[in-house]
């Protein structure tokens, strides 16, 4: 599903902040991202959504190097992608219901179909009584359940989340990751950035740890994690 | 392809665009003022030419009254007699009189004045009379008969006419040309003004196309509104200006009447506008995502 080979990235040409990092994801798996704050999770996810193009090395996902794609192949690319920022990025003119159905609405559908799969997710988030509120008047932990429930609402095939539970008491982050887990469950390819070490134990899904631009090791439990090629040179 | 969609937020108060509508108004209004004072021009100078067109003034001047007079018979008889000439009048002393009268004032105009006798010569549309060999037939009977056909003036005025239509046609282009610069930069601030938004709406999928759309639909209203109101505006002060002058010459001066035939193609201001508007928008917001990564 996603395969990053031999990939550096930096911004407008400053030094690199994430260096060399090769690894691969299989369809359907869950993965966490960590690393000290500053190590680049953000700027690797950032490759992931099409944010930010690599200044060398591959990308491959969807079975093509995205790395190379024209600028008008990333919106059908992107609409197979759910995002949940770090600063959830919410359209503030919008209100709740308006932001979660935005994706939808870019793909093109229209009518009551959406407003009632939008609110029905809303309802699982806790936010049924949040729905007409705009992103100003809600708190941290709403805002980023609004987030989650946009980026999860097209049913993407890969869903990147950045610190999608910084913001909630224990109990809603648990809530939340059993939401991540059944979306996996459903076929969904899953990386999460956190800093959460409990959760991370306590969901047990592999672990790509970042320090300072370079992907250190990997650990995991759960999963088959033959198929990551760490801090090697890969042999092509 | 991409449905429209407005995700674009209200325009807030201290935004550039909020602007918009008032400078196209005004745009156009200023381009329907230049419209109509050439259209008006136009019909008047048209009018006013096909009342001279096939008329030729025939001039008798003398210091003797009655030798002139006596000419000026003979050669109505001459003239009604030419192929091509249907109607030979002349003037009489009163109608002499008015003609001098703004030009002399009256009570000036004295029996003992040397006043020249004037034939008005209506020639038929079809036929086309030589000048030339009319005058040297005329000047056989009195050398001083001058003809005039008004060709010079008519020439003059053509010329006159010409110059202010192609000047208010320059001022529409310019008006227009300031339009789209107008339009390039209120896009421009929006889009930068809405930057977060464009990149949010990349990230989820969005086509360039679809972000275009917005700004295109945005820009058309504003240009239709703006449009619409410097319209009114216009129609309200050429009717303003036309009663004043109405009120002020008491029926002395003709009154120029409205060709609102012609007028009607102002009707469209508003939608040219309005497209130029959506065009330019689109163009510029199309060229300025195409520059993102
Ligand atoms: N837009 C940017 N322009 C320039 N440098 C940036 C930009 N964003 C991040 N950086 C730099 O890139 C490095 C990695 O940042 P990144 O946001 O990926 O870290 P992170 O692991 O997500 O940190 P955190 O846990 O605090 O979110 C940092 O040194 C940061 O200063
Ligand atoms: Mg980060």
């Amino acid at each position: 599903m996603v395969e990053f080979r031999n990939v550096s990235m930096s911004y407008d040409k400053g030094h690199e902040v994430l260096n060399d990092i090769s690894f691969k994801l299989e369809p359907g798996s869950m993965h966490f991202l960590t690393g000290p704050s500053g190590a680049g999770k953000t700027s690797l996810l950032k490759l992931m959504y099409l944010a930010q193009r690599p200044s060398c090395g591959e990308i491959m996902m969807f079975g093509r190097d995205v790395a190379k794609a024209m600028r008008d192949e990333l919106p059908k690319l992107r609409r197979r992608i759910g995002v949940v920022f770090q600063d959830f990025r919410l359209l503030d003119h919008m209100t709740a219901v308006d932001n979660v159905a935005l994706p939808l609405r870019i793909a093109g559908g229209s009518g009551a179909q959406i407003n009632e799969h939008v609110e029905e997710l809303l309802r699982w988030v806790g936010l049924e009584d949040k729905m007409l509120s705009l992103p100003s008047t809600l708190s941290g932990g709403e805002k980023q359940r609004v987030a989650i429930a946009r980026a999860v609402i097209r049913r993407p095939d890969i869903l990147l989340a950045d610190e999608p539970t910084g913001n909630v008491d224990p109990e809603m982050a648990e809530r939340l990751m059993y939401l991540f887990v059944e979306l996996n469950k459903l076929g969904t390819t899953i990386v999460i950035a956190t800093h959460d070490s409990a959760l991370v134990k306590k969901v047990g899904a592999p672990r790509l740890h970042l320090v300072g631009g370079r992907l250190l090791h990997i650990e995991g439990n759960k999963k088959d994690i033959s198929d990551f090629n760490v801090g090697k040179e890969r042999d092509q | 392809m991409s449905r429209s969609f407005n995700f674009l937020p209200t325009v807030k108060s201290g935004e550039a665009t909020r602007l918009l509508p008032w400078v196209m108004a005004i745009m156009v209004y200023l381009s329907a003022l230049a419209a109509t004072g050439s259209l008006l021009l136009h019909s008047g100078f048209d009018n006013w030419a096909s009342s001279l067109q096939g008329r030729i003034t025939v001039q008798i001047t003398g210091e003797d009254k009655d030798q002139i007079t006596a000419e000026s018979l003979e050669i109505q008889k001459a003239l009604r007699q030419t192929p091509g000439i249907e109607e030979v009048r002349i003037l009489s002393d009163q109608e002499l009189k008015t003609l001098l009268e703004p030009w002399l004032g009256s009570g000036n105009i004295t029996d003992d004045l040397p006043v020249p006798v004037m034939i008005d010569v209506q020639t038929s549309e079809e036929a086309y009379v030589n000048l030339d060999a009319l005058e040297s037939k005329l000047k056989q009977i009195s050398d001083n008969v001058y003809l005039d056909d008004h060709a010079k003036w008519l020439s003059h005025f053509y010329n006159l006419a010409y110059t202010v239509e192609y000047t208010a046609l320059g001022i529409l282009i310019m008006i227009l040309l300031a339009s789209v610069g107008i339009v390039i930069f209120g896009t421009k601030s929006s889009m930068s003004e809405h930057k977060n938004i464009i990149a949010i709406m990349h990230l989820m999928g969005a086509h360039d196309q679809m972000i275009a759309k917005a700004y295109q639909k945005r820009f058309m209203y504003y240009g239709l509104k703006g449009g619409l109101i410097g319209l009114l505006l216009s129609f309200i002060t050429v009717y303003g200006l036309l009663n004043l002058v109405q009120d002020l010459s008491g029926g002395l001066v003709e009154t120029p009447t409205l060709p609102y035939l012609k007028m009607s193609i102002l009707l469209f201001f508003p939608l040219l506008f309005a497209s130029l508007a959506m065009v330019t928008a689109r163009i510029t917001v199309m060229r300025e995502l195409g520059r993102m990564v």
